[in-house]
């Protein structure tokens, strides 16, 4: 909300035609109280006196209410002028040109006045709204920033595994035997694996970005689904054990296939990193119950994200309160089961122990046959 | 030596790990891992290594923290591993003790050389072999060698004519041959301790120092780490 430094808070608080009627009875009153003030001496002093003292109702009406507050307050401040100031007293009887030279200048003061408050509100309007431009394009920079930190990080960090293996195995100077040389090619390939998803992340990324993530929705069997990407990625996931538990018979999920693939992806690849090794990684499939929808859990048995980083932790580049950055591959998980009208959550493992992140997809109705 | 060297190899990214194990074992050394800065810590304590190779990045302690924690009780070389563009966090650790820094992503064999100039260097400084003061009396490094007492430098046979500036900063680094030494540490140790922000000094000298080595461009001795400070490397030793 506009606060205003020029004018007394409370009446900027006001709607606008409230105020133009306070400022005009404002002013109004201080023409009465003025004039009444100026009664008993009005014999005693020239015309002068009132004349320039009635200015000031019309100045402040303008100030507090603007043009037509200043107009009314003005007019009155002209008529009381001729009635109780001009003689003779108590009529409008006095000379053309006092009348016209009174009600010009007051109307021209108060005017004037209104009309550079009105500027001064136009700029300060004009000023607020540039800083909440400037807010809001630091804020696109930061986030800009906190995406090419991130994604340099992602980036070179298996980039950093490969060189450490290929400048080794191009130097020559190390006699290795066949299984370690193989050993040392598995990193490289797991690690360009690696970099396969970071990519499909951030073409999912400029997609959100671009507001073009629309699901192609079919029919899924997410039994299928997620036995293929375990077994895709078994060789991430090869220090740990993956444990499938559901119904035998799953209800199918309306669902863009290759994109859930991508939720399951981050949330096992997240529950990797984490996960100490030859523990158990477990991934639970049920129905919700209250609203058609099917929920799937992944839960790991490691170090889980303190009560107090889940409120962000799909938040794109935060690093939690470890200082451990979990990348965009969580905020495109939750864009993407948001796309799908389903809901991301974090909370505890089983038994309080770990993480355990589950989403909602709905489940597919089948048409009646033809 | 007897027992294999042992390097202890702080980094919190799995990969990294399991690309430095089999080259450091493949050339002799026993490895020894930590995940995090309070294993790091832990581990040193209970199996001392004879070289560190610490990641600045850490899940949990900040690795400028794990090096000075180390150096309160330790002197085992410390070869940090730093990202790409943080220049100012390479300068702090070597100023903070660390001996030499490798950025990420690294070459293997440039970290292999960098750690066997660190435990070289640290077996010299330790007394050893190289008499009582713990320096040599002459320093030679490739074709170039210091005779200290006598405050003279000659390149393959050639007199150099040196100020006592220059004759010192050449022999800091001559000293150190093979080790980063910090804009900080030269200055302190050449000029005085009040010293310490006048890297420009440093660009004069070393320009001048290149002129009189005759140095070649392409191979040069005197290596000018960018931000950080410079490094004096025999040409006759691969990197």
């Amino acid at each position: 909300m506009a606060r205003g430094r020029q004018t007394p808070g409370v009446f900027v608080e006001l709607s606008p035609p409230l105020r133009r009627g306070l400022a005009a009875l404002v002013g109004l009153a201080l023409v009465g109280v003025l004039a009444g003030g100026l009664l008993p001496v009005r014999t005693d002093v020239s015309v002068a006196t009132p004349a320039l003292i009635l200015v000031i109702p019309g100045i402040v009406a303008g100030l507090l209410g603007g043009r037509l507050a200043a107009l009314v307050t003005a007019t009155a401040a002209a008529l009381v002028l001729d009635l109780v100031f001009i003689e003779p007293y108590g009529t409008l009887d006095a000379h053309l040109v006092d009348d016209v030279v009174a009600l010009v200048s007051f109307l021209a003061v108060a005017l004037v006045v209104a009309g550079l408050l009105a500027l001064a509100t136009e700029r300060r309007q004009i000023a607020e709204q540039h800083a909440d431009e400037v807010v809001a394009l630091a804020r696109a920079g930061d986030a800009q920033r906190a995406l090419l930190r991130s994604v340099s990080h992602d980036l070179r960090t298996p980039l950093a595994a490969i060189r450490a293996v290929t400048t080794d195995l191009r130097d020559g100077s190390a006699d290795y035997d066949e299984g370690t040389r193989r050993e040392l090619l598995d990193v490289v390939n797991d690690e360009a694996e690696r970099l396969d998803r970071l990519v499909a992340n951030l073409l999912s990324l400029s997609r959100i970005e671009a507001g073009a993530l629309a699901p192609e929705l079919q029919a899924v069997d997410l039994d299928e689904l997620l036995t293929d990407r375990v077994r895709r990625l078994s060789r991430l996931l090869e220090d740990v054990t993956v444990e499938i538990h559901g119904p035998d018979e799953l209800p199918l999920v309306d669902a863009d296939y290759t994109l859930v693939e991508q939720v399951v992806t981050n949330l096992l690849e997240n529950a990797a990193r984490h996960a100490p090794a030859g523990s158990v990684i477990r991934i639970d499939v049920a129905e919700t119950g209250d609203d058609g929808a099917m929920e799937v859990a992944v839960s790991d048995q490691g170090p889980g994200v303190p009560a107090g980083d889940r409120d962000w932790v799909f938040e794109p580049f935060r690093s939690g309160s470890r200082g451990h950055t979990r990348g965009i591959g969580l905020a495109i998980c939750k864009a993407i089961v948001e796309a799908h009208g389903g809901r991301i959550t974090v909370g505890d493992g089983p038994g309080g122990r770990g993480a355990r992140f589950a989403f909602t997809l709905p489940i597919h109705w089948a048409r009646p046959a033809p | 030596m007897t027992t294999a060297t042992l390097v202890l190899v702080v980094d919190d990214e799995p990969a990294i790990i399991r690309a430095l194990r089999p080259a450091l074992t493949a050339r002799g050394f026993r490895v020894d891992v930590a995940r995090t800065g309070q294993e790091a810590l832990d581990r040193a304590a209970v199996q001392p290594p004879d070289v560190v190779v610490l990641d600045l990045g850490l899940p949990d302690i900040d690795g400028l923290d794990v090096l000075r924690r180390l150096r309160e009780w330790t002197d085992v070389p410390v070869v940090v591993l730093t990202a790409e563009g943080a220049e100012d966090r390479k300068v702090r650790a070597l100023d903070d003790g660390a001996d030499d820094y490798v950025t990420k992503p690294f070459s293997t064999p440039e970290l292999l050389a960098r750690l066997r100039v660190a435990l070289r260097h640290r077996a010299r400084s330790a007394g050893g072999d190289d008499g009582p003061a713990g320096a040599p009396p002459v320093l030679e490094v490739g074709d170039l060698r210091i005779d200290l007492p006598h405050h003279t430098a000659e390149v393959g046979g050639r007199r150099l004519e040196l100020t006592p500036k220059e004759f010192g900063f050449l022999a800091l680094l001559a000293r150190h041959a093979g080790k980063v030494l910090t804009h900080r540490m030269i200055l302190q140790q050449v000029w005085g301790p009040e010293y310490g922000t006048e890297s420009e000094y440093l660009r004069v000298y070393a320009s001048q120092l290149r002129k009189k080595l005759q140095e070649d461009p392409q191979r040069p001795r005197l290596v000018t780490e960018p931000g950080v400070g410079y490094r004096l490397i025999d040409r006759d030793t691969p990197v």
